[in-house]
């Protein structure tokens, strides 16, 4: 491992962004290996979108929590309707649901909505957010066949029922049928660098998302990770975007800091996510992001919105933190090497366990790319009750 | 219902020719046909072939031929003798659907919207039916018609013989669930929560009974009964002349599996990862047992067990529940294991199907 690594961002196809470094890992004693250089290539003669991250919204995040809209791990329709007009008019600070919707997306758009199946059955973006969100896009007259609900897996997204829960006529798309198809994947959009000992050294971007959509919607879950913290906003943007991603953490070592942010940095990622809406309606506190276990499950209730991802993580990372120091479980910045377990049991059943030396770090890395706002004290959070 | 109408209903239902494809895998056993059979616990594969692509429906045997389907677009025919391909037939998109048989043809839907007929000896195109989006529930068959929904939510009957089209119907939801098609009745669920009652020679809306979240599950019928799971995690049965509700049974999790009927019990499987046996007459809990993390697949019957593939395959005795044995073969969470008797054949979500003895 190079310890004298630094990310170095070499933005081939796309415009110059951020080159920049990031320092040696020391925590608690403990030295984690440093990220090896990465470099990226982005999508040739894109010109980037000011409604890209950050968006038109940088530091905003709204809360809306209504304990009623889930019960028994149902998700109410009405009332996780009422909570996403409430939020998009509070973000947006529009007096009409449309309004506030036209701020972001165009009759003319193929608008996709990048959900999170990873969890599903127990925890996945709730198909009853899903279908208010294409309400919401036919309301401001996007056709069904350009709203295109998509993720890595298919096989996940069946698990979860999408192809049958969403209202016909709206595309859902897996880009991956299996474990090693890159059929789905732009070969000259990628992020390249070497972590372990693996032969593909390349993540390439979903050819869906680098030619096939003009939007991102973001509909991720509030969950802890075994390897990078919280998976939020970022992650599920980053990661679900590109293939190969995987090979970022090997036990018990994680790079999803900083790969995750370079990721989202990437064009025409960056441009074409403009809007995030964190589906909190339950909370995985221990176990993500594939946990079923339901005492790690915690019904919270809650929808964040904004435009800007960096926000939004920053306030699932220390609502997570809270209720796992509410459970006595160690925080996810933690890296006492006596919690570490090589034991996948073992860390599915006990939250003071983990698999990997945890890096939520990746949150600050995104904002050092200037994909959002990191410091809490600059974080406009608007909290609503539903 | 007066109980001659209830008699009347069942005996027409047993007149269905062995041509009839009724369900999801041929009857409400889901045995693909091939009726109940004794199982054993298989102790070693017999071969294992790679079709190529993630398998995610379920196999159909017959003769010495597996019918596999993948999401490569192709139909597999495989020589299960020797686990070498017969013939493969490559359709417009992606195969979701279950096969199913008819006469000498391969009937199976596809993401292309169409429905194709293959001549089940040769693996040439018979027919094929168009729709207008993509069709992941299976083709079944009563006389002479055959029955399929497509996720643009249009319930379509076709002739068999050369697939022209008898009548359309526009339901509220997408349509993943396999009909069932009953003497005179075609029952359904759909992606708006609801379970149709259709006229099977005109498609009219006969009933609807309404569940509070959409369904994939597909329906049996028995004792009069539609039974069907709902992802909002219930299973329910409805009287099937009039769609009035008889019971419904709460599980932990939304129920995408449809279910398996043998004696006086339908068994099915939830996304909370048990199998559950319930008296069809009356709702009550017979056994449930946990298989896995989430149950999305039909159980299929054999003489002492009921088997459902969860992550692996699993065999439960069929009175007690009881674990008898398990497989790690066979992860696709969609598909259903093949049992005749001394084979097993299973296909799974990374592109392999084996053959265990």
């Amino acid at each position: 491992m190079d310890r004298r690594g630094f990310v170095k961002r070499t933005c081939l196809g796309s415009a110059g962004l951020f080159l920049g470094g990031f320092g040696p890992n020391i925590q608690e004693g403990i030295l984690l290996p440093v990220p090896p250089p990465i470099q990226v290539c982005g999508l040739k003669h894109f010109k980037p979108s000011p409604l890209g991250m950050p968006g038109l919204f940088p530091g905003r995040v709204v809360q809306v929590s209504d304990p009623q809209s889930i019960a028994g791990n149902r998700v109410s329709q009405e009332i996780i309707r009422r909570m996403l007009e409430l939020g998009m008019k509070e973000l947006t600070d529009e007096s009409t649901v449309r309004a506030a919707w036209l701020k972001f997306i165009e009759p003319t758009d193929v608008v996709g909505i990048k959900i999170n199946p990873s969890g599903a059955p127990a925890c996945c973006s709730s198909p009853e957010l899903v279908r208010e969100i294409i309400s919401a896009l036919q309301d401001v007259r996007v056709p069904a066949h350009n709203i295109v609900v998509y993720d890595r897996y298919e096989y996940e997204m069946d698990i979860g029922s999408y192809q049958t829960l969403l209202p016909p006529g709206v595309r859902i798309e897996g880009i991956q049928e299996g474990f090693h198809d890159d059929s789905g994947y732009d070969p000259k959009v990628y992020c390249e660098a070497r972590f372990f000992v693996e032969w593909e050294t390349r993540s390439y971007m979903a050819s869906l998302v680098a030619h096939g959509l003009t939007k991102i919607i973001n509909v991720p879950t509030m969950k802890d990770h075994s390897a990078s913290g919280v998976t939020g906003c970022l992650k599920n943007l980053g990661y679900g975007t590109f293939s190969n991603v995987a090979r970022s953490h090997r036990a018990p070592y994680s790079f999803t800091d900083p790969l995750i942010g370079v990721m989202c940095s990437v064009e025409p990622l960056r441009s074409k996510a403009v809007l995030h809406i964190m589906d909190g309606t339950r909370q995985v506190w221990h176990g993500g992001p594939l946990t079923q276990v339901k005492d790690f499950i915690y019904p919270a209730g809650t929808l964040y919105l904004g435009t800007d991802p960096v926000a939004i993580d920053t306030i699932e990372l220390e609502a997570i933190e809270r209720k796992r120091r509410e459970r006595g479980a160690p925080s996810v910045w933690d890296v006492d090497p006596k919690n570490i377990t090589a034991k996948a049991e073992e860390f599915y059943h006990d939250p003071a366990k983990n698999l990997f030396y945890r890096r939520p770090g990746h949150i600050a890395s995104a904002g050092k790319l200037g994909l959002g706002i990191s410091d809490l004290k600059h974080i406009d959070h608007r909290v609503l009750a539903g | 219902m007066d109980g001659m109408e209830e008699e009347a209903l069942i005996f027409s239902q047993s007149l269905r020719t062995e041509k009839d494809w009724v369900t999801l895998l041929c009857d409400s056993s889901r045995t693909g046909g091939l009726g109940i059979r004794a199982l054993k616990a298989p102790k070693r594969a017999r071969w294992q072939l790679r079709v190529g692509n993630s398998v995610r429906s379920a196999p159909i045997f017959r003769g010495e031929t597996l019918y596999v389907a993948s999401l490569s677009g192709a139909l597999h025919a495989i020589d299960v003798q020797s686990g070498r391909t017969r013939w493969k037939f490559l359709a417009g998109d992606q195969i979701h659907s279950t096969p199913s048989f008819c006469g000498n043809m391969v009937l199976f839907g596809c993401d292309d919207g169409k429905v194709y007929a293959v001549d089940d000896n040769t693996g040439t195109k018979v027919w094929e039916a168009a729709a207008s989006a993509e069709i992941w529930a299976s083709p079944t068959v009563r006389s002479a018609v055959v029955y399929f929904g497509s996720a643009d939510g249009w319930m379509k009957a076709v002739r068999v013989e050369n697939g022209t089209s008898l009548w359309t119907r526009q339901l509220g939801g997408r349509i993943c669930s396999t009909a069932y098609a009953a003497e005179g009745h075609i029952y359904v669920g759909s992606g708006d929560g609801k379970v149709y009652s259709l006229d099977s020679s005109s498609g009219d809306i006969l009933w609807e009974a309404t569940t509070l979240n959409g369904i994939d599950s597909s329906p049996v019928i028995a004792a009069n009964t539609v039974l069907i799971g709902s992802e909002d995690f219930f299973f329910y049965a409805f009287d099937a002349n009039t769609g009035t509700l008889r019971w419904k049974y709460e599980t932990g999790l939304g129920i995408s599996s449809s279910p398996a009927v043998f004696d006086d019990f339908a068994a099915v499987g939830s996304k909370d990862g048990f199998v559950y046996v319930l008296e069809v007459q009356t709702g009550r809990l017979r056994w449930k047992t946990r298989v896995g993390q989430a149950v999305t697949a039909p159980p299929v019957l054999s003489e002492n067990a009921v088997c459902i593939q969860a992550g692996g395959t699993a065999a439960l005795d069929k009175a007690t529940g009881k674990i008898l044995w398990r497989a790690g073969l066979g992860a696709s969470a969609q598909s259903v294991p093949v049992l005749t008797g001394n084979v097993i054949y299973v296909a799974s979500v990374d592109g392999e199907v084996y053959a265990i003895e």
